[in-house]
């Protein structure tokens, strides 16, 4: 095994393999950091420059977007407080508030450090547990599918910030706006009045696009033209990556257990980063000595969120690799990208291309360095970002998410429904309904519903079969714990609320 | 009575019924159907906005409430010409072509969005559109070959 390692550093350690490395981190970065551009867009924008490279030399440029656009999020996520990718939404909670602080260089180094630190324990688990954990995962039908996600959808309530029911109807909408296009299972066309363009219903990056970085724009425009008050952002100086050792030791149990979750939610095929980043935050909030610093500007969110995210790189290889099963839309192009090489991924390709089976590993490890490093440098680039007017930056901002939109299908359409969503958003805002959970809602919806009705055609329309199983009776089991819990907490807090003389009104920090 | 909250959950409670309706037009079939989930879905949101319609009729009015109000109306000007900027600019993207339609979109909004204590440097703007429009198309239609849509330069810009 270890000589195969070696084989494939030495492979992408050759001078144009790793140039084109370089290359393909820093656009990564860009791409992640723009909202937007994501990581399935500088992959899809890419791949046609990898058909005349190699297979060692194409992938491991695939590979190096990959890392780079996962992490380039947490840029754009923490200086604006719009996430560049789905899978920096929860690094927006604590990023933004710390950078409101004037604590963005710090929540930057966490959040850079930590996300190199994702990667390279996810890519340990894909070298050494892979083909065991991938063989749990294929063993998960449409019960157990559903079953995690009612679970995941239930977690919803822990994001509502003040009003449960506001948070909850988040969500909800987002399942329901999920169901615009053609239905699972029997293809019924539904709430597309007519329109050919909503029958693969709503992109994601539209959605989110459109309820963060549009919604941010319009929320900007309602106080811009008020004068200037308080003191520009400064321009500190940084040593290292802005945080203390003793910080980073006592973040190390935090991130164990992001890692574990970023890793074992990337390994589920339909979930991904998009969730896992928001799942670690929850876990971190739950088990935190400081939960009330959640929200404030606490460098455990960011450390969650990112490790987590980057996480889910390796843990979404491994059913790609061992299975051929994309974990999600990124791995979904990897898989193509693969494929035109000429890489068909399963069992068998650890033993008929075992060379570079660990060529990608190598690839994901060194793409992890080249990342901390170009990220470390670019620090000091990220921070000048304050110095430029919000009311000069947020319209090129605009103008580049619907250059995304437009990069989707070529069409126009996708610009006016990022149009749709930020004025959706920006009533959110006004009507204090937080906004995550409308996007777990919409991510985690399709999974839902397709999973229950497979699973209720298996057994037979018998819904006892949901229960019966398991490993979905269980996840049930805890759903429902979990309901139960967060209404338990949320009497508490109101009888509390009412003792103390306090009036606590919904809404998201 | 918070005002604020009756409406929004009011608003909650009627895109429930909207839901629900759109739903119930879905075509039926045996068992569990297309329409289902939104069902489910529809009676969920109702019953929520329900919940928060009622809690906000019971909570008392906070004082300054309806001056917040009043101060939060002020920006909502910019915010009209915000969104009518934005949807322009959509719209004009076929017609004008990407170039121009960028270039005019983001001088525009810069006038909007500039703070009332700053000076407007009007050539300042206008050279920033032209060059953030220009660098923009440059690098998503010739580095990635994305077929933004030229307009009436399509015969210099392909």
């Amino acid at each position: 095994m270890f000589d195969l390692l070696i084989q494939g550093f030495v492979a992408v350690l050759s001078p144009q393999i790793f140039i084109l490395m370089v290359a393909g981190v820093a656009v990564g970065i860009v791409f992640g950091a723009v909202p937007g551009l994501t990581a399935v867009m500088a992959i899809a924008l890419c791949l046609p420059m990898t058909y005349g490279l190699g297979p060692a030399a194409g992938i491991s440029l695939l590979i190096a977007l990959f890392v780079g656009a996962t992490s380039g999020g947490l840029i754009s996520a923490i200086l604006l407080k719009i996430p560049g990718t789905p899978s920096s939404i929860a690094t927006t909670f604590d990023g933004g508030p710390m950078m409101e602080k004037g604590e963005g260089a710090k929540a930057l180094g966490v959040g850079i450090v930590f996300s190199f630190l994702g990667t390279i324990a996810s890519v340990a688990a894909l070298a050494f547990i892979a083909p065991s954990l991938a063989k749990v995962a294929l063993s998960f039908g449409p019960h157990e599918y559903f079953a995690i996600a009612v679970f995941s959808l239930t977690l919803i309530a822990t994001l509502s910030s003040g009003s449960m029911a506001k948070g909850i109807f988040a969500g909800v909408l987002g399942f329901a706006v999920s169901t615009v296009g053609i239905a699972p299972v029997d293809a019924t066309t539904r709430f597309t009045f007519g329109q050919v363009e909503l029958n693969a219903g709503f992109s994601i990056l539209t959605v989110l696009v459109g309820m963060f970085a549009v919604a941010e724009i319009i929320k900007v425009a309602e106080t811009s033209r008020n004068p200037v008050t308080g003191a520009p952002p400064m321009l500190v100086k940084i040593k290292g990556f802005g945080f203390t050792m003793a910080e980073f030791v006592g973040q190390i149990p935090n991130a164990i257990r992001s890692a574990l979750i970023g890793i074992g939610i990337g390994i589920l095929p339909g979930i991904g980063a998009g969730t896992s980043n928001i799942i670690a935050y929850i876990a971190a909030k739950k088990r935190s000595k400081t939960p009330e610093q959640f929200g404030k500007g606490t460098i455990e969110g960011v450390v969650a969120s990112e490790t987590a995210n980057n996480a889910g790189i390796g843990g979404a290889m491994i059913p790609l690799l061992t299975l051929g099963i994309p974990g999600d839309a990124v791995t979904a192009i990897m898989l193509g990208g693969l494929m035109i090489h000429g890489i068909q991924p399963g069992p068998m390709l650890f033993i008929t291309q075992a060379p570079l089976v660990y060529t990608i590993f190598a690839a994901l490890i060194v793409s992890a360095f080249l990342m901390l490093l170009l990220e470390f440098w670019g620090l000091r680039i990220f921070i000048r970002l304050l110095a430029i007017p919000k009311h000069i930056l947020l319209p090129v901002i605009l103008v580049l998410c619907a250059v995304g939109a437009f990069g989707l299908a070529s069409r126009v359409f996708d610009i006016w429904t990022i149009l749709a969503f930020g004025v959706l958003g920006f009533a959110f805002v006004k009507a204090g309904i937080p906004t995550a959970p409308f996007i777990i809602g919409f991510i985690l919806g399709p999974m839902a519903e397709t999973s229950f009705r497979r699973g209720l055609q298996l057994s037979r329309g018998d819904y006892m079969g949901f229960l019966t199983n398991p490993i979905s009776g269980s996840f049930l089991a805890l759903a429902v714990l979990s309901i139960l819990w967060q209404t338990y907490s949320e009497f508490r807090a109101s009888q509390r609320a009412a003792g103390a003389g306090l009036l606590k009104l919904g809404g998201e920090d | 009575m918070r005002l604020k909250d009756v409406i929004v959950g009011g608003a909650m409670t009627a895109a429930g019924i909207l839901y629900l309706r759109m739903g119930n037009a879905l075509p039926e079939k045996e068992g569990v159907d297309a329409a289902t989930v939104p069902g489910i879905l529809a009676w969920m949101m109702i019953a929520l906005g329900l919940i928060e319609l009622v809690g906000a009729l019971r909570r008392p009015e906070v004082a300054g409430e309806a001056s917040e109000a009043t101060g939060a109306t002020a920006g909502l000007l910019t915010v009209g010409l915000t969104l009518a900027l934005i949807a322009g600019f959509i719209a004009a993207l076929r017609p004008l072509g990407f170039p121009i339609a960028t270039a005019l979109y983001l001088f525009l909004q810069f006038l909007v969005l500039t703070p009332r204590s700053s000076r407007t440097p009007v050539p300042l703007y206008a050279g920033l559109a032209l060059a953030s429009a220009a660098l923009i198309f440059v690098t998503f239609r010739y580095g990635f070959d994305l077929l933004l849509p030229a307009g009436p330069l399509v015969a210099w810009l392909n």
